[in-house]
């Protein structure tokens, strides 16, 4: 881990939290002077567990992953433009797979000394198949994370 | 999203009044439509759409009619149990009697696919399907899926 952050990896998933999650990587990665770097996954874990479970029929499948693939193309743009907005270098990675996994290997591969997240959902449960993946991330990262709770505050000082 | 996230008391249902597929899946609809005043009709004809690529009974005594439909604004599930066992037309010819309705407006594919995953993975125990189906009111439902 280096102080000041050097390369910064923030996790979007399209949610609300997980843009706020991105804006705060953005303030930090100018304020640090750091590399950021905004991924999202294609959760092609997820499909193929829906269609071994017999919830998705493979069209269904194939339907949705296409519109996952869309998702990360448009999320990552937006991503791209709100870095531009406020002048920070930002690498916009596109995976699929296991999203922990994969998020897991790229902060590896990079080095990466932060993992931002939005929107950790409340420990409600202790039944471990009730994780979501944002949790399970934060569980599983090997480097520092950081959770940004849903704030007004942040858009707002965004868009200053 | 987990099913934690989506869980809402006034969305779920116990027991179910119908014993019949097809009025099970109105009957989930029409908690959504009136809790959230979404549009039923719209709703219904989403699932039924995807209900024609083959039934969402996956087996165990579990359902689970879905759609993407723009008619509902964020990701919504509605649980039902019903104290008869119905005919789902299920992958392995069992009848149903815990019922997950999830409709999701297209721009959130992500969410609606992780809800779908949380769900196949929280009723992949016997044990916890068993005890589901003996729930008698939405708070007990709650509380399982709590502990």
């Amino acid at each position: 881990m280096s102080v000041p952050f050097k390369q910064i990896v923030a996790y979007i998933d399209g949610s609300e939290s997980s843009m706020t999650a991105l804006m705060y990587a953005i303030k930090l990665a100018k304020e640090h002077q750091a590399q950021a770097t905004a991924v999202y996954v294609v959760n092609t874990k997820a499909l193929s567990d829906l269609v071994k479970s017999g919830i998705f029929v493979a069209v269904e499948r194939d339907e949705y992953q296409r519109d996952l693939y869309e998702d990360a193309d448009r999320y990552l743009r937006h991503a791209q433009h709100l870095a531009d907005e406020k002048g920070v270098e930002i690498d916009t990675v596109k995976l699929e797979g296991s999203v922990h996994v994969v998020v897991k290997e790229l902060v590896k591969s990079l080095g990466a000394d932060l993992l931002i997240l939005g929107g950790v959902s409340d420990i409600r449960s202790r039944r471990d198949e009730l994780a979501s993946e944002t949790d399970r991330m934060m569980r599983t990262a090997p480097c520092p994370v950081l959770v940004v709770r849903e704030d007004d505050d942040i858009w707002d000082e965004f868009e200053r | 999203m987990n099913v934690l996230e989506a869980l809402e008391k006034d969305l779920i249902k116990v027991p179910l009044e119908s014993s019949e597929k097809y009025a099970i899946i109105r009957e989930l609809v029409e908690v959504a439509a009136q809790v959230k005043g979404y549009d039923g009709d719209a709703l219904l004809d989403a699932i039924l759409a995807r209900e024609r690529l083959g039934s969402t009974g996956i087996g165990n005594g579990i359902a689970i009619p879905h759609a993407k439909s723009d008619a509902v604004d964020k990701v919504t599930m509605v649980i039902g149990v019903s104290k008869i066992p119905v005919d789902f037309e299920s992958i392995d010819n069992q009848k149903a009697r815990i019922f997950f309705l999830v409709i999701a407006p297209s721009k959130e594919a992500s969410a609606h696919v992780e809800l779908l995953a949380s769900i196949a993975r929280s009723c992949s125990s016997g044990i916890f399907r068993r005890m589901l189906e003996q729930a008698k009111d939405a708070d007990e439902v709650i509380q399982l899926f709590m502990e």
